[in-house]
Protein backbone atom coordinates (compact mmCIF):
# COMPACT_ATOMS: atom_id res chain seq x y z
CA UNK A 1 0.00 0.00 0.00
CA UNK A 2 2.75 2.40 0.87
CA UNK A 3 4.81 1.46 -2.14
CA UNK A 4 2.58 3.35 -4.54
CA UNK A 5 3.81 6.65 -3.18
CA UNK A 6 7.49 5.96 -3.61
CA UNK A 7 9.21 8.39 -5.92
CA UNK A 8 12.95 8.80 -5.48
CA UNK A 9 12.99 12.22 -7.14
CA UNK A 10 10.28 13.55 -4.87
CA UNK A 11 11.87 12.01 -1.79
CA UNK A 12 15.23 13.59 -2.53
CA UNK A 13 13.63 16.95 -3.27
CA UNK A 14 11.64 16.73 -0.04
CA UNK A 15 14.69 15.82 2.03
CA UNK A 16 16.63 18.75 0.61
CA UNK A 17 13.78 21.15 1.18
CA UNK A 18 13.02 19.85 4.68
CA UNK A 19 16.51 20.66 5.93
CA UNK A 20 15.19 24.18 6.42
CA UNK A 21 12.39 22.94 8.71
CA UNK A 22 12.89 24.34 12.22
CA UNK A 23 16.59 24.89 11.64
CA UNK A 24 18.23 24.50 15.06
CA UNK A 25 20.30 27.23 16.66
CA UNK A 26 23.83 26.41 17.84
CA UNK A 27 23.53 24.24 20.95
CA UNK A 28 23.62 26.41 24.09
CA UNK A 29 25.66 23.82 25.97
CA UNK A 30 26.85 25.88 28.91
CA UNK A 31 23.51 27.51 29.71
CA UNK A 32 21.69 24.20 29.63
CA UNK A 33 24.34 22.43 31.66
CA UNK A 34 24.20 25.11 34.35
CA UNK A 35 20.45 24.65 34.63
CA UNK A 36 20.71 20.86 34.64
CA UNK A 37 23.22 20.97 37.48
CA UNK A 38 21.13 23.43 39.47
CA UNK A 39 18.00 21.40 38.97
CA UNK A 40 19.66 18.16 40.01
CA UNK A 41 20.96 19.81 43.17
CA UNK A 42 17.41 20.82 44.07
CA UNK A 43 15.55 17.82 42.77
CA UNK A 44 15.56 15.49 45.68
CA UNK A 45 14.77 18.03 48.31
CA UNK A 46 11.63 19.58 46.88
CA UNK A 47 9.78 16.45 45.92
CA UNK A 48 6.43 16.52 47.67
CA UNK A 49 6.40 14.19 50.62
CA UNK A 50 3.02 12.70 51.60
CA UNK A 51 2.26 15.24 54.35
CA UNK A 52 3.28 18.05 52.04
CA UNK A 53 0.96 16.80 49.36
CA UNK A 54 -1.86 17.11 51.88
CA UNK A 55 -0.92 20.64 52.78
CA UNK A 56 -0.26 21.82 49.25
CA UNK A 57 -3.35 20.15 47.96
CA UNK A 58 -5.54 21.54 50.69
CA UNK A 59 -4.70 25.03 49.50
CA UNK A 60 -5.11 24.12 45.87
CA UNK A 61 -8.48 22.56 46.57
CA UNK A 62 -9.80 25.90 47.79
CA UNK A 63 -9.37 27.26 44.29
CA UNK A 64 -9.66 24.25 42.06
CA UNK A 65 -12.57 22.64 43.81
CA UNK A 66 -13.80 20.97 40.66
CA UNK A 67 -14.52 17.36 41.20
CA UNK A 68 -13.30 17.33 44.76
CA UNK A 69 -16.80 17.72 46.10
CA UNK A 70 -17.62 14.33 44.71
CA UNK A 71 -15.16 12.83 47.12
CA UNK A 72 -15.67 15.11 50.12
CA UNK A 73 -19.44 14.67 49.88
CA UNK A 74 -18.93 10.99 50.39
CA UNK A 75 -19.52 10.42 54.15
CA UNK A 76 -16.79 7.81 54.68
CA UNK A 77 -14.26 10.12 53.14
CA UNK A 78 -15.05 13.22 55.22
CA UNK A 79 -12.44 14.26 57.74
CA UNK A 80 -13.82 17.63 58.88
CA UNK A 81 -10.47 19.18 58.23
CA UNK A 82 -8.50 16.82 60.39
CA UNK A 83 -5.45 15.30 58.84
CA UNK A 84 -5.85 11.58 59.13
CA UNK A 85 -3.80 8.73 57.92
CA UNK A 86 -5.04 7.31 54.68
CA UNK A 87 -3.97 4.62 52.38
CA UNK A 88 -2.14 5.90 49.31
CA UNK A 89 -5.06 5.13 47.07
CA UNK A 90 -7.88 6.31 49.27
CA UNK A 91 -10.31 8.66 47.56
CA UNK A 92 -9.24 11.64 49.70
CA UNK A 93 -5.57 11.12 49.13
CA UNK A 94 -6.08 10.70 45.43
CA UNK A 95 -8.27 13.78 45.24
CA UNK A 96 -5.69 15.92 46.97
CA UNK A 97 -2.89 14.55 44.85
CA UNK A 98 -4.89 15.29 41.75
CA UNK A 99 -5.55 18.83 42.88
CA UNK A 100 -1.91 19.52 43.73
CA UNK A 101 -0.68 17.95 40.54
CA UNK A 102 -3.21 19.92 38.53
CA UNK A 103 -2.07 23.17 40.09
CA UNK A 104 1.63 22.49 39.54
CA UNK A 105 1.10 21.17 36.02
CA UNK A 106 -1.09 24.10 35.10
CA UNK A 107 1.52 26.54 36.36
CA UNK A 108 4.24 24.70 34.48
CA UNK A 109 2.22 24.72 31.26
CA UNK A 110 1.44 28.40 31.71
CA UNK A 111 5.05 29.42 32.28
CA UNK A 112 6.28 27.19 29.45
CA UNK A 113 3.76 28.75 27.12
CA UNK A 114 4.58 32.25 28.35
CA UNK A 115 8.27 31.71 27.68
CA UNK A 116 7.73 30.65 24.11
CA UNK A 117 4.63 32.65 23.14
CA UNK A 118 5.31 36.03 24.71
CA UNK A 119 8.08 36.69 22.19
CA UNK A 120 5.59 36.38 19.38
CA UNK A 121 3.63 39.42 20.56
CA UNK A 122 0.82 37.40 22.12
CA UNK A 123 -1.55 39.43 24.23
CA UNK A 124 -0.06 40.67 27.49
CA UNK A 125 -3.55 41.05 28.92
CA UNK A 126 -4.28 37.39 28.37
CA UNK A 127 -1.11 36.33 30.17
CA UNK A 128 -1.78 38.82 32.95
CA UNK A 129 -5.26 37.44 33.60
CA UNK A 130 -4.00 33.86 33.75
CA UNK A 131 -1.12 34.87 36.00
CA UNK A 132 -3.48 36.57 38.46
CA UNK A 133 -5.55 33.41 38.68
CA UNK A 134 -2.51 31.25 39.42
CA UNK A 135 -1.09 33.86 41.77
CA UNK A 136 -4.07 33.54 44.09
CA UNK A 137 -3.53 29.80 44.42
CA UNK A 138 0.20 30.25 44.90
CA UNK A 139 -0.35 32.72 47.71
CA UNK A 140 -2.80 30.38 49.40
CA UNK A 141 -0.18 27.68 49.25
CA UNK A 142 2.42 29.97 50.75
CA UNK A 143 0.10 30.61 53.69
CA UNK A 144 -0.64 26.92 54.14
CA UNK A 145 1.54 24.47 56.11
CA UNK A 146 3.21 23.62 52.82
CA UNK A 147 4.86 27.02 53.02
CA UNK A 148 6.77 25.89 56.11
CA UNK A 149 9.00 23.66 54.03
CA UNK A 150 11.96 25.85 53.08
CA UNK A 151 12.55 24.27 49.69
CA UNK A 152 8.94 24.30 48.62
CA UNK A 153 8.56 27.79 50.00
CA UNK A 154 11.50 28.90 47.89
CA UNK A 155 9.84 27.45 44.80
CA UNK A 156 6.49 29.04 45.63
CA UNK A 157 8.16 32.39 46.24
CA UNK A 158 9.94 32.19 42.90
CA UNK A 159 6.62 31.38 41.27
CA UNK A 160 4.92 34.21 43.09
CA UNK A 161 7.53 36.69 41.89
CA UNK A 162 7.23 35.59 38.28
CA UNK A 163 3.44 35.54 38.39
CA UNK A 164 3.29 39.00 39.95
CA UNK A 165 5.47 40.34 37.15
CA UNK A 166 3.36 38.70 34.47
CA UNK A 167 0.12 39.81 36.11
CA UNK A 168 1.28 43.41 35.77
CA UNK A 169 1.97 43.18 32.05
CA UNK A 170 0.25 45.79 29.93
CA UNK A 171 -2.23 44.87 27.26
CA UNK A 172 0.45 44.72 24.61
CA UNK A 173 3.02 42.90 26.73
CA UNK A 174 5.97 45.12 25.81
CA UNK A 175 8.97 43.20 24.56
CA UNK A 176 11.36 44.65 27.12
CA UNK A 177 9.05 43.68 30.00
CA UNK A 178 8.58 40.13 28.82
CA UNK A 179 12.30 39.81 28.10
CA UNK A 180 13.07 40.79 31.67
CA UNK A 181 10.57 38.29 33.03
CA UNK A 182 11.99 35.49 30.88
CA UNK A 183 15.49 36.44 31.96
CA UNK A 184 14.41 36.26 35.60
CA UNK A 185 12.81 32.88 35.03
CA UNK A 186 16.06 31.56 33.61
CA UNK A 187 18.15 32.98 36.40
CA UNK A 188 15.94 31.59 39.14
CA UNK A 189 15.73 28.25 37.34
CA UNK A 190 12.06 28.24 38.20
CA UNK A 191 10.80 25.91 35.47
CA UNK A 192 13.20 23.02 36.16
CA UNK A 193 12.48 23.39 39.89
CA UNK A 194 8.77 23.33 39.20
CA UNK A 195 9.06 20.25 37.01
CA UNK A 196 11.01 18.40 39.64
CA UNK A 197 8.27 19.12 42.17
CA UNK A 198 5.53 17.65 40.01
CA UNK A 199 4.84 14.08 41.05
CA UNK A 200 5.82 11.73 38.26
CA UNK A 201 4.64 8.31 37.23
CA UNK A 202 1.39 6.73 38.27
CA UNK A 203 0.00 9.71 40.16
CA UNK A 204 0.50 12.04 37.24
CA UNK A 205 -0.93 9.47 34.89
CA UNK A 206 -4.03 9.08 37.03
CA UNK A 207 -4.73 12.78 36.89
CA UNK A 208 -5.17 12.69 33.13
CA UNK A 209 -8.77 13.53 32.49
CA UNK A 210 -9.72 12.94 36.10
CA UNK A 211 -11.22 16.36 36.64
CA UNK B 1 37.68 5.77 27.59
CA UNK B 2 34.74 4.06 25.92
CA UNK B 3 31.13 4.92 26.64
CA UNK B 4 30.42 1.98 28.94
CA UNK B 5 33.30 3.07 31.16
CA UNK B 6 32.01 6.61 31.12
CA UNK B 7 28.56 5.41 32.16
CA UNK B 8 30.06 3.35 34.97
CA UNK B 9 31.83 6.44 36.24
CA UNK B 10 28.64 8.48 36.09
CA UNK B 11 26.90 5.78 38.13
CA UNK B 12 29.73 6.03 40.66
CA UNK B 13 28.98 9.73 41.04
CA UNK B 14 31.76 11.21 38.91
CA UNK B 15 30.53 14.66 37.88
CA UNK B 16 33.25 15.08 35.24
CA UNK B 17 31.99 11.90 33.60
CA UNK B 18 28.43 13.29 33.67
CA UNK B 19 29.63 16.35 31.82
CA UNK B 20 31.54 14.24 29.31
CA UNK B 21 28.48 12.11 28.64
CA UNK B 22 26.38 15.24 28.25
CA UNK B 23 28.91 16.75 25.83
CA UNK B 24 28.91 13.61 23.73
CA UNK B 25 25.15 13.58 23.20
CA UNK B 26 23.72 17.03 23.80
CA UNK B 27 23.97 18.26 20.22
CA UNK B 28 21.84 15.50 18.78
CA UNK B 29 19.31 15.68 21.60
CA UNK B 30 18.98 19.45 21.28
CA UNK B 31 18.74 19.28 17.48
CA UNK B 32 15.96 16.71 17.66
CA UNK B 33 14.13 18.68 20.34
CA UNK B 34 14.43 21.86 18.29
CA UNK B 35 13.28 20.21 15.08
CA UNK B 36 10.20 18.84 16.80
CA UNK B 37 9.41 21.89 18.94
CA UNK B 38 10.41 24.64 16.53
CA UNK B 39 11.23 26.90 19.45
CA UNK B 40 14.53 27.50 21.21
CA UNK B 41 13.14 27.93 24.72
CA UNK B 42 11.09 24.75 24.45
CA UNK B 43 14.01 22.86 22.91
CA UNK B 44 16.25 23.92 25.78
CA UNK B 45 13.62 22.91 28.32
CA UNK B 46 13.17 19.50 26.71
CA UNK B 47 16.91 18.92 26.41
CA UNK B 48 17.46 19.76 30.05
CA UNK B 49 14.58 17.53 31.12
CA UNK B 50 15.97 14.69 29.00
CA UNK B 51 19.38 14.79 30.67
CA UNK B 52 17.95 15.24 34.15
CA UNK B 53 15.81 12.13 33.65
CA UNK B 54 18.66 10.22 32.03
CA UNK B 55 21.07 10.88 34.89
CA UNK B 56 18.40 10.05 37.46
CA UNK B 57 17.51 6.79 35.76
CA UNK B 58 20.92 5.70 34.59
CA UNK B 59 20.71 2.83 37.08
CA UNK B 60 17.97 1.31 34.96
CA UNK B 61 20.05 1.44 31.77
CA UNK B 62 21.13 -2.14 31.24
CA UNK B 63 23.21 -1.66 28.14
CA UNK B 64 21.11 -3.98 25.97
CA UNK B 65 20.89 -1.20 23.40
CA UNK B 66 23.21 1.70 22.67
CA UNK B 67 23.14 4.52 25.20
CA UNK B 68 22.15 6.92 22.42
CA UNK B 69 19.08 4.80 21.63
CA UNK B 70 18.05 4.83 25.29
CA UNK B 71 18.64 8.59 25.47
CA UNK B 72 16.62 9.25 22.32
CA UNK B 73 13.75 7.25 23.78
CA UNK B 74 13.74 9.64 26.72
CA UNK B 75 14.08 12.61 24.36
CA UNK B 76 11.09 11.72 22.23
CA UNK B 77 8.98 10.95 25.30
CA UNK B 78 9.86 14.27 26.92
CA UNK B 79 9.36 16.28 23.73
CA UNK B 80 6.09 14.69 22.64
CA UNK B 81 4.58 14.83 26.13
CA UNK B 82 5.76 18.42 26.52
CA UNK B 83 4.34 19.48 23.18
CA UNK B 84 1.01 17.82 23.96
CA UNK B 85 0.87 19.70 27.24
CA UNK B 86 1.62 23.05 25.59
CA UNK B 87 -0.83 22.32 22.79
CA UNK B 88 -3.60 21.47 25.26
CA UNK B 89 -2.89 24.64 27.20
CA UNK B 90 -2.96 26.79 24.06
CA UNK B 91 -6.10 25.08 22.81
CA UNK B 92 -7.88 25.64 26.10
CA UNK B 93 -7.00 29.32 26.06
CA UNK B 94 -8.01 29.63 22.42
CA UNK B 95 -11.35 28.03 23.23
CA UNK B 96 -11.93 30.51 26.03
CA UNK B 97 -11.18 33.47 23.85
CA UNK B 98 -11.92 32.57 20.28
CA UNK B 99 -11.04 36.04 19.13
CA UNK B 100 -7.42 35.30 19.91
CA UNK B 101 -5.46 34.24 16.85
CA UNK B 102 -3.25 31.40 18.09
CA UNK B 103 -1.33 29.70 15.30
CA UNK B 104 -4.10 30.36 12.83
CA UNK B 105 -3.24 29.01 9.43
CA UNK B 106 -3.43 31.48 6.62
CA UNK B 107 -5.54 30.04 3.89
CA UNK B 108 -4.49 32.26 1.05
CA UNK B 109 -1.94 31.02 -1.42
CA UNK B 110 1.51 31.03 0.12
CA UNK B 111 4.11 31.22 -2.60
CA UNK B 112 7.11 30.57 -0.41
CA UNK B 113 8.19 26.94 -0.35
CA UNK B 114 9.77 27.12 3.08
CA UNK B 115 6.60 28.45 4.70
CA UNK B 116 4.38 26.03 2.84
CA UNK B 117 6.58 23.10 3.76
CA UNK B 118 6.73 24.13 7.40
CA UNK B 119 2.95 24.43 7.52
CA UNK B 120 2.49 21.08 5.78
CA UNK B 121 4.86 19.30 8.15
CA UNK B 122 3.28 20.94 11.19
CA UNK B 123 -0.13 19.70 10.06
CA UNK B 124 0.94 16.06 9.79
CA UNK B 125 -0.44 13.72 12.45
CA UNK B 126 1.95 13.57 15.39
CA UNK B 127 3.27 10.08 14.62
CA UNK B 128 3.89 10.86 10.96
CA UNK B 129 5.58 14.14 11.76
CA UNK B 130 7.85 12.58 14.39
CA UNK B 131 9.01 9.83 12.07
CA UNK B 132 9.42 12.22 9.14
CA UNK B 133 11.50 14.68 11.16
CA UNK B 134 13.64 11.95 12.67
CA UNK B 135 14.27 10.15 9.38
CA UNK B 136 14.23 12.69 6.57
CA UNK B 137 15.37 15.74 8.48
CA UNK B 138 17.66 14.42 11.22
CA UNK B 139 18.86 11.24 9.54
CA UNK B 140 17.84 8.61 12.10
CA UNK B 141 17.51 5.08 10.77
CA UNK B 142 14.21 3.22 10.99
CA UNK B 143 15.80 0.92 13.57
CA UNK B 144 16.73 3.91 15.73
CA UNK B 145 13.30 5.45 15.31
CA UNK B 146 11.54 2.19 16.12
CA UNK B 147 13.61 1.79 19.27
CA UNK B 148 13.09 5.40 20.36
CA UNK B 149 9.35 5.40 19.77
CA UNK B 150 8.72 1.83 20.87
CA UNK B 151 7.30 0.74 17.52
CA UNK B 152 8.24 -1.86 14.96
CA UNK B 153 10.63 -0.86 12.20
CA UNK B 154 7.88 -1.58 9.68
CA UNK B 155 5.57 0.85 11.45
CA UNK B 156 8.21 3.54 11.20
CA UNK B 157 8.61 2.87 7.48
CA UNK B 158 4.86 2.91 6.90
CA UNK B 159 4.44 6.17 8.80
CA UNK B 160 7.24 7.78 6.82
CA UNK B 161 5.67 6.68 3.58
CA UNK B 162 2.30 8.09 4.61
CA UNK B 163 3.90 11.32 5.76
CA UNK B 164 5.63 11.74 2.41
CA UNK B 165 2.39 11.00 0.57
CA UNK B 166 0.55 13.68 2.54
CA UNK B 167 3.35 16.16 1.94
CA UNK B 168 3.33 15.37 -1.75
CA UNK B 169 -0.33 16.32 -1.92
CA UNK B 170 0.13 19.41 0.24
CA UNK B 171 3.05 20.59 -1.90
CA UNK B 172 1.60 19.67 -5.28
CA UNK B 173 1.94 23.30 -6.41
CA UNK B 174 5.68 22.70 -6.47
CA UNK B 175 5.49 19.49 -8.49
CA UNK B 176 7.48 21.09 -11.27
CA UNK B 177 10.48 21.16 -9.01
CA UNK B 178 10.72 17.40 -8.64
CA UNK B 179 9.11 16.23 -11.88
CA UNK B 180 11.83 17.03 -14.37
Amino acid sequence: MTQEHEDPKFEQWLKDAARAYHTPHPTPREEMWARIEASRRNKHVIELRPWMRWAVAAAAVLILGIGIGRWTANPPARTNGAVVASTPDSPNDLSYEIAATQYLSRTEAFLTSFRSDSRGGASGARFAAQARDLLTTTQLMLDSPAGNNPRLRSLLEDLELVLVQISQLGARGEGSETDLIRQGMNQSNVLPKLRSAIPAGPVAARTEGAL
Amino acid sequence: MDESQLIARVRAGDSAAERALYNAHVDRVYRLAFRLAGDDALAQDFTQETFIRAFDRLGSFRGDAAFSTWLHTITTTVVLNGLRKVKRFRQREADIDDAQMVGVARREAEPDLKLRLTKAINELPEGYRTVFVMHDVEGFTHEEIGAALGVETGTSKAQLSRARAKLRVALSDFAGEWVT
